[in-house]
């Protein structure tokens, strides 16, 4: 059985190797790009300065301010964004194929002569801060937070890439400038593309996307430091229901088990109503609206993580149930029934990742950040059937750790 | 869940979403305008609609079964029943157990889900296209023969419930959002109330309540099946009939919409959280649809709600954040509800500044836009941006799908959407003065304030 994907082309052009999915059947082209770098590198009271940086590439460039920028964007129905990670940056750039040369001349201009004028950068900075602010103002933001501090308390992992109001405040447009500089460069990068356009089209227009961006790899951060268990946090906020968000070590994106993890986490926690969490926390006791758990990759590394919402007085039901099915999974491992369904979905959807445009650019772009070959999808089915119970089982009791939880409530729990 | 909110979160979020509104009158588009889907309409003799919008970039179809029935269908004093009847209708039917659509769906490497609209309850699947059959089977199953087992409404119920705790009572701006559509409407007019319900009345629905629902809004002739992606039309036309013909027919029901409050029930509402950290305005008008009032303004209205509120270039913008009073400003307008309309504006106030400076700055807007016109430079700006990534829609199938659904269950011709580009560019700098002067003039609008309990 072979896995469904559309043809994949590699571009070796001098900024580094493009992925390509050529399809003339809509007139568009969507490209994504991404350094590593991102929050990661940013000094010590900057926090969200990269963040803060990409908001303002799109706030004017070259000879066009802020809005002259916004209307050439939007009279064209361009997206062009930009969104600094924890552990990277990214561009994404969609455009018709008419508009296309216009785009990629706004896109460059934005990427490599932004204005960072004192006006747009007040603004931008304001909203930011509300932002900040604002995520803090339900359960979903302030267990967040809890939980990614408390399982990396010494790096930026643990701290919002958007930054807090305190960094936010103290930020200014040198430094903006000195973020700028240290995240976009001409080396390190990797493309995906997708849509009407060919392998010589792509030729054309990559160096001039890129032309004119300083030399060089952008600037990393230190390396993710292992999860630390931390015990239960509670975070009081005046609401009948609380947030739940739970954790705990998972496995490097390069680890042999890494697809019979996405196996048996689908199993335990993945999304819509067939795992086990689902069953149990949701269809079985009425505890829920939703439940999931799954891999969160940052810096190579996937952590496990999951979360719920549910009334206060039936937090501590809520965390038994989690606890029971993480044991249970952990000593006695899947099904075969549960083995069969999970690769059938996990090879049965593939198809759907190719349906518009962004997201195929996106996949090809999280294929080559994961080192995978270019067959990594037509041969899935085949290194997925071969995954047995056993394998499944024998992962399950290594990784899964039900008394080593990380575990943040947010609300006014009672019971426990 | 609202449909713009709806959109915006089904099916991956990857498509662009243009405003809904097409006229409900008749048009004939310009010479050589292209249906923007090209979909194909036809019916059953049990009166269902179906349609058809092709797509084959790859071998996956969609399925979207529409009601022509939301929350605004739900019987006085018991609001929420069309969403709580969206959780039940996965509850089994004949043929399928409870719950096991989405685990099939699932095992066929497909995704499934369903949502409740003021004027719609939509069910979907996506899946590779050879599996086409087996979820119209399943679909139709629960059309015809749905289960409603009374003794998973208990469980469900606290679903629902958590669902809201989730949604509204955990997110202090959408607990205010409710009580502003409250003030405005009528707490008891179905644009008033929250599509899940208020929280005591979703307590009192009865398993009656459903069944009764279901009996009156879920006929053929009040559905309309919708299928996007890669398929051939004349093997589709078999398809449909061999699982649909056969679902019996009943009479169409009707909506009956009650006409807005001759004047709203509170023209202001403040409110003091403190669980808010940024102070919020919001200020709503009714206003025509293309379903009701004076729905030449319909389309105007859209163009007027970008003018006034888009974002950089836009009249708010300008007055609001360039200045330094706000955060964030925005119009709204849907022009395809079922019923009266709303026209809004929202903005978040900087911090230190003075509520009352932020709502003379935005009166002042209005203002000077009533007498002095809009500016015909300004109208052709948005009406270039509003149309200008109309064919984005094509990728990705979604969009079509939820587009014509919605419309057609809403009683809408589908030319509103396949033509919607068409109508945006005819509207003319005078319309939008008049509508502007027509709706914003009258004092059937609210004004409300959430604000921090230090402020």
């Amino acid at each position: 059985m072979t896995g469904f994907s559309l043809p994949i082309q590699v571009i070796e052009v001098p900024a580094g190797n493009i992925w390509l999915v050529e399809d003339h059947s809509v007139p568009v082209v969507s490209l994504s790009w991404s350094w590593r770098g991102g929050a990661a590198a940013e000094p010590a009271g900057q926090e969200g300065a990269t963040s803060l940086m990409a908001a303002m590439l799109g706030e004017g460039a070259g000879d066009l301010p802020a809005r002259a920028f916004t209307d050439a964007i939007r009279d064209d129905a361009i997206n062009l964004s930009f969104e600094a990670q924890r552990d990277g940056f990214e561009g994404n750039l969609r455009a018709l194929s008419d508009a296309l040369p216009r785009a990629l001349r706004l896109a460059r201009s934005a990427m490599v002569e932004p204005r960072f004028d004192n006006d747009a950068f007040e603004r931008v900075r304001a909203r930011a801060l509300a932002g900040a602010r604002q995520s803090l103002e339900q359960p979903r933001g302030q267990a967040s937070r809890a939980f990614w501090a408390g399982a990396f308390p010494t790096h930026s992992a643990g701290r919002p890439t958007g930054g807090t109001t305190d960094s936010i405040a103290a930020l200014t447009i040198p430094l903006m400038r000195e973020a700028h500089d240290r995240q976009l460069r001409s080396n390190g990068m990797l493309i995906g593309v997708a849509g009407a356009i060919d392998a010589a089209g792509i030729r054309a227009i990559i160096p001039e996307l890129f032309a004119g961006l300083p030399n060089g790899a952008p600037a990393e951060g230190p390396e993710l430091p292992a999860f630390v268990h931390f015990p239960r946090r509670i975070v009081p906020m005046p609401f009948p229901q609380s947030t739940i968000l739970f954790g705990q070590p998972g496995l490097a994106v390069s680890d042999p088990d890494w697809e019979a993890a996405q196996i048996m986490l689908r199993i335990l926690g993945g999304g819509g109503f067939s795992s086990r969490l689902m069953q149990a926390i949701r269809v079985e006791r009425g505890l829920t609206y939703g439940v999931s758990a799954g891999l969160d990759v940052l810096f190579g590394q996937a952590i496990i993580s999951g979360g719920l919402a549910t009334e206060n007085g039936k937090v501590a039901e809520a965390l038994d149930v989690i606890r029971d099915e993480w044991r249970k999974m952990s000593e006695t491992g899947p099904t075969e029934e549960e083995r069969a369904d999970a690769i059938a979905y996990l090879t049965g959807s593939q198809a759907l990742q190719f349906t518009d445009s962004r997201r195929i650019a996106s996949t090809l772009l999280a294929l080559q950040r994961n080192n995978r070959p270019l067959d990594w999808l037509s041969a899935r089915p085949e290194r997925l059937n071969a995954i047995t119970n056993a394998r499944l089982a024998a992962l399950a009791k290594r990784m899964l750790k039900p008394d080593e939880l990380a575990v943040v409530v947010a609300g006014q729990p009672t019971g426990l | 869940m609202t449909r713009r909110a709806a959109l915006a979160t089904a099916a991956a979020a990857a498509v662009p979403v243009p405003p809904l509104a097409r006229h409900a009158a008749a048009f004939t588009p310009p010479a050589g305008e292209r249906p923007l889907f090209g979909a194909r309409v036809w019916s059953l003799p049990n009166g269902m609609r179906v349609a058809f919008a092709p797509s084959r970039r790859v071998p996956v179809v969609m399925q979207y079964l529409f009601y022509g029935a939301g929350g605004g269908e739900d019987p006085q004093g018991i609001s929420g029943v069309a969403h709580y009847m969206e959780h039940m209708m996965f509850k089994g039917s004949r043929n399928v157990p409870s719950g096991a659509l989405s685990q099939r769906v699932a095992r066929e490497g497909g995704n499934d889900n369903a949502f409740t609209s003021r004027d719609v309850t939509a069910y979907y699947q996506q899946v590779e296209a050879s599996r086409l059959s087996l979820i119209m089977d399943m679909e139709a199953d629960r059309f015809a023969f749905p289960l409603f087992p009374a003794d998973q409404m208990e469980s469900e119920r606290q679903v629902v419930i958590e669902e809201r705790r989730q949604r509204t009572d955990t997110n202090p701006r959408a607990l205010f959002r409710e009580e502003f559509e409250a003030a405005l409407w009528g707490r008891q007019h179905w644009h008033g109330r929250p599509i899940i319900g208020w929280p005591e009345e979703i307590r009192a629905i009865r398993h009656a309540d459903l069944l009764a629902f279901h009996e009156r809004w879920y006929a053929p002739a009040n559905a309309v099946l919708v299928i996007a992606g890669d398929a051939e039309e004349g093997a589709l036309r078999r398809l449909v009939e061999e699982h649909y013909g056969g679902v019996d027919a009943r009479p169409a029901p009707t909506r009956d919409r009650a006409p807005p409050p001759a004047a709203p029930p509170q023209r202001k509402v403040t409110t003091r959280s403190p669980a808010i950290t940024e102070a919020t305005y919001l200020r709503s008008w009714v206003a025509p649809s293309l379903t009701w009032g004076d729905t030449d303004h319909a389309w105007a209205l859209e163009v007027l709600a970008h003018l006034v509120g888009s974002g950089q270039g836009s009249l708010l913008h300008e007055a609001l954040i360039e200045t330094g009073l706000a955060t964030s400003a925005n119009a709204s307008f849907d022009a395809d509800n079922v019923g009266a309309g709303e026209f809004g504006i929202s903005a978040i106030a900087r911090r230190g500044t003075a509520p009352d400076r932020l709502e003379a700055a935005t009166d002042a807007v209005i203002a000077r836009l009533l007498q002095t016109g809009a500016e015909p430079a300004r109208v052709a700006r948005s009406i270039r941006q509003i149309t200008a990534g109309a064919l984005l829609s094509l990728d990705g199938i979604g969009a079509a799908p939820r587009l014509i659904g919605n419309a057609l269950a809403s009683g809408l011709p589908i030319e509103t959407i396949e033509f919607w580009p068409a109508r945006i560019r005819a509207v003319t700098a005078e319309q939008v003065t008049a509508t502007a002067r027509a709706v914003l003039s009258a004092p059937r609008d609210c004004v409300g304030w959430l604000l921090p309990e230090t402020a």
